[in-house]
């Protein structure tokens, strides 16, 4: 054997530029991609960074000095707590609301078979297919002609709407991978129909109800133009940074939306190491 | 329960009512008004009266075909860089992330959490003209002494792509996490080279995440005018800061109603040209 | 009993003789039940807790703390507290969110709403009825209105209106972005080529309008289609060029201030609260002359009549006034400001921003309010904004 492994030829060493050239290709794509999440950052950075600047005069955007005053007094700004609040309440109940309904829709979409699941498809999809701008107009004619004020409950309404398509995509993608044959084993066990749902379903479904209810709250905090033509007088977070824009955006803006961007960060990042620890559990392996 | 067991049709029913009837009421009913008051007429000071005014389609394609043009074309391109610069970045994460997929696919998506007029007030910080990247780009000569980056179409188009980007790398990311890597293995127990596996094998199986991708990015972008008016001149308008405008400032519904419409229509056409080429399996998943 | 009963009617009458006696007392105290000045509890009871009031950005004093002396001033008076909210930031726009409720006969959940009167939203307001009358009653402090300010086009007896301020439309200038020229007329700064693209004009029409009718010999307070044709046509030569980088609100302070242009239309107080700060500001009414305007506080429906017109009357003092001029840098409608503001800050008084000579009082017209609801106009101007 060893006279076989003599005979063959040594490989030639490759050249210095052969191996950089190698080193780069094997790692362009890594570089590529650093380069590419700093990009995705920068504006993020910026803004994180701006919440600590002490801007001399009323405009924040060349560097004067540090201080965490923008943070600890976050609500001297007038309007900026009014408008943060409203913006958390809509979140919350409007995401609670869309994620019930859109879990139930998404429920009767993958486990029921009807005529109307075409059709019915297509009405989840077609708010995300639609651009906001027309959303949101329609929306506000609707209230006009129905002499209906706009308000906190018009936001509300409006939010539910265009969450639900959201929540149903992202639960029905998850129940789609779903084992039936454990709720089979638990009506075999004598479980009826409620119990089953309620001990077996339910919490087998539960990241994808949080992961929607996580996109819907996102969605949610975040929506401005359907909100811009459907709030009435009533000041959300970003239509309160519209109007603050329009002459100078003060650093408790850059503060409130660090403080999101950081919390909902965590919420995200928590949710996927619990994920990752539940499947690892599942699958059985450390 | 027993009910549901004897009337099996009643238990989609009852799931589906609820959500069902706000996207309705919500979503198809005020699309109908809309539809009613494009047909209208009038002014603001005198009120305005059905009339079967289909002249107010006429006008709005006519009057601002020049907007209509240009939010597409934006569109059109902001999406083909989003997949270009997303691209890479997500076949990385997806085949070399390992362990911290997850965590990078956040990163990704992360710009997401900061308010979307913010990221956009942001990059006009960024881009300000006596800011630090205009001054770097005046320096090596790419920009004239006089140039700038903002007020451009290139800051524009630029901010669409920026602000986008998260939902054409989602996407993308779904279709191409599900590719079995012994897929490409095989293609190169085959002889492929590495080009040639990604070009037969990755590429067309990433196909779906493509147009997925390509529909969320587009979609919304034609409809955008926050980039244009913050980052933009007038002529950079695109149809949404018309239909805003027409809609809270000049208050002239029947034109604001009559361009949202054809906004939706040149989607929908867009879309169907898209399907055909695509197929249409891929579309509604 | 007679006796008592003459007596009683003396005593009344002295009563009421010392009361008509001092008829400016009265006259302070406002409201008919002859409660006096000063006394909380009688005249509270007709006033809401909380003064709901909309304004611009940056139109009222603030001090380091960002909190109005102004207000401040009020609430210890009053026992009113303000909820003071600056949402007003173009008046088309503003119009556009209120008249949804308003058209519908329920209120804002405003008590006070400004708008400027070269726009054609004051006149909207009262010929729709969507304001309420003002209560006079309470209003004594009406009578320090200078003369120029009684009896504005749009609401001829002040029933509904008092006036904010006043500011002069003029041309600002960053001179290092600029390269030092300091733009004087409407001909630099529509045509220069050196200042292509770093030009902002106002949205608002009579603004933007009014100084280059001027230059073109024709007159802003009497438009005709042929003096609007060649104002409009020189714009639009501006914005085809690319001169134009965009339309404003208020927005082109921040612009102004990083570089981003060199040179705005811009409204007078602005520049002068921003001037002291940066050193590379300047402004100047443009040589031929531009337009003078006056914001203007409403009652809309629904708000607190009485309430709003307390405040107007407590701010229709030469004192209040002068703190508000003072600290905006724009000009108050009311007599005897220029002494209170010498008190307040000698230098203030001398800034002819806000205590404009003759000089610059002949070169400003108001712009023609007819002009302001030509349908055709309002159509042009929409299309020039490129919306």
């Amino acid at each position: 054997m060893t006279t076989a492994a003599e005979a063959l030829p040594a490989r030639p060493r490759p050249s210095i530029a052969a191996r950089v050239w190698a080193f780069v290709r094997r790692h362009a794509l890594a570089a590529y991609s650093v380069l590419a999440l700093t990009y995705l950052m920068l504006p993020i950075a910026v803004v994180i960074l701006f919440s600590f600047n002490d801007p001399s005069t009323q405009f924040n955007y060349t560097w004067q000095a540090f201080t965490f005053d923008n943070w600890v007094n976050w609500d001297s700004v007038p309007g900026i707590r009014d408008a943060v609040i409203l913006s958390l309440e809509i979140a919350l109940i409007s995401t609670v609301a869309a994620t019930v309904l859109g879990t139930l829709v998404a429920l009767a979409l993958v486990r029921h078979r009807f005529r109307a699941r075409g059709p019915t498809n297509l009405l989840v999809f077609l708010p995300m297919a639609t651009p906001e701008i027309v959303l949101g107009a329609s929306l506000l004619t609707l209230f006009l002609q129905m002499r209906f004020a706009t308000g906190f409950t018009t936001i509300f309404i409006a939010h539910v709407m265009f969450i639900i398509s959201y929540v149903v995509v992202t639960v029905k993608a998850r129940l789609v991978g779903f084992d039936r044959h454990l709720e089979e084993a638990a009506m075999d066990l004598g479980a009826n129909e409620w119990t089953t749902f309620r001990k077996v379903t339910l919490p087998l479904i539960a990241p994808a109800i949080l992961s929607a209810a996580l996109l819907g709250f996102a969605i949610s905090i975040d929506d401005f133009v359907i909100t811009y033509f459907n709030a009435g007088s009533e000041t959300t977070f970003p239509l309160f940074v519209w109007g603050a824009a329009r002459v100078a955006v003060p650093p408790q803006v850059n503060v409130v939306a660090s403080a999101i961007f950081v919390v909902a960060l965590a919420a995200m990042a928590a949710n996927i190491l619990y994920q990752t620890r539940r499947s690892r559990q599942a699958k059985g392996t450390t | 329960m027993t009910l549901i067991h004897r009337h099996r049709w009643l238990a989609p029913l009852f799931l589906l009512a609820p959500g069902l009837a706000w996207l309705a009421i919500f979503f198809l009913v005020p699309l109908g008004f809309l539809a009613y008051q494009s047909l209208q007429s009038g002014t603001f000071e005198q009120g305005y009266t059905f009339t079967w005014q289909f002249s107010n389609y006429k006008d709005a394609i006519t009057g601002y075909d020049e907007q209509l043009v240009r939010s597409f074309v934006y569109a059109g391109i902001a999406t083909v860089a989003t997949l270009l610069i997303s691209y890479p970045l997500v076949y990385w994460i997806a085949f070399h992330g390992g362990r911290w997929k997850n965590m990078l696919l956040l990163l990704i998506v992360a710009p997401f959490f900061v308010t979307y007029l913010i990221r956009t007030l942001a990059w006009q910080n960024i881009l300000a003209d006596q800011g630090p990247v205009v001054g770097f780009l005046r320096d090596i000569h790419v920009l004239s002494a006089d140039g700038r980056l903002l007020a451009t179409t290139f800051a524009v188009v630029s901010g669409i792509t920026y602000n986008f980007l998260p939902f054409m790398a989602l996407p993308l990311y779904v279709s191409l996490e599900q590719i079995d890597a012994r897929l490409l293995e095989a293609a190169q127990d085959l002889y492929a080279s590495k080009t040639k596996a990604f070009l037969r094998v990755t590429l067309p199986l990433s196909a779906p995440g493509i147009v997925a991708g390509t529909l969320l990015t587009f979609i919304p972008a034609a409809g955008d005018f926050i980039n244009a008016q913050l980052l933009g001149t007038p002529k950079q308008y695109m149809i949404g800061n018309v239909i805003q405008s027409k809609f809270l400032e000049l208050i002239d519904y029947p034109a604001a109603a009559a361009l949202s419409f054809v906004l939706m229509a040149l989607i929908m056409v867009a879309l169907l040209v898209y399907a055909r080429v695509v197929g249409t399996e891929k579309l509604t998943g | 009993m007679t006796d008592l009963t003459r007596l009683e009617l003396l005593r009344r009458a002295a009563l009421g003789g010392a009361a008509l006696s001092i008829p400016g007392f009265l006259a302070a105290c406002g409201g008919d039940d002859g409660e006096t000045a000063g006394t909380t509890t009688g005249e509270s009871a007709a006033l809401a807790s909380t003064l709901r009031f909309s304004n611009w950005q940056l139109y009222i004093d603030r001090d380091a703390k960002k909190k109005s002396p102004s207000l401040e001033q009020f609430t210890a008076k009053s026992g009113v507290k303000v909820n003071y909210v600056e949402d007003v930031n173009d008046n088309a726009t503003y119009f556009g969110k209120i008249q949804g409720p308003l058209s519908q006969g329920r209120g804002i959940d405003r008590d006070i709403i400004v708008m400027t009167d070269n726009s054609r939203f004051p006149g909207l307001l009262v010929s729709k009825k969507w304001v309420e009358p003002l209560d006079k009653e309470r209003m004594p402090n009406i009578s320090n209105l200078i003369d120029a300010q009684m009896s504005p086009p749009f609401d001829p007896d002040r029933t509904y209106s008092v006036p904010w301020l006043s500011g002069i439309t003029g041309l600002a200038t960053n001179v290092k972005a600029s390269g030092g020229r300091i733009v004087t007329t409407m001909q630099q700064l529509l045509e220069d080529p050196k200042l292509k693209g770093k030009v902002t004009l106002l949205t608002e029409v009579a603004d933007t309008m009014s100084p280059i009718m001027l230059e073109n010999g024709d007159d802003p307070s009497k438009v005709t289609d042929e003096s609007w044709n060649k104002a409009y046509d020189r714009i639009q030569k501006a914005v085809d060029a690319g001169q134009i980088r965009r339309f404003t609100g208020n927005d082109y302070v921040a612009d102004l201030e990083r570089g981003n242009i060199a040179a705005a239309l811009s409204w007078s107080g602005d520049v002068a609260t921003g001037l002291a700060a940066n050193k590379a500001l300047r402004w100047n009414l443009p040589e031929q002359g531009s337009d003078i305007w006056t914001d203007n506080m409403f009652i809309p429906l629904d708000g607190s009549v009485p309430t709003a017109s307390e405040y107007m009357n407590f701010y229709l003092d030469p004192k209040v006034a002068a703190m508000v001029a003072v600290g905006t840098g724009y000009i108050s409608p009311v007599k005897g400001v220029k002494d209170e503001a010498v008190k307040l800050d000698p230098e203030s008084a001398n800034n002819p921003l806000i205590f404009p000579d003759d000089e610059i009082l002949s070169n400003v017209v108001q712009f023609d309010s007819a002009a302001l609801n030509n349908q055709t106009y309002i159509e042009q101007w929409q299309q020039l904004l490129g919306a």
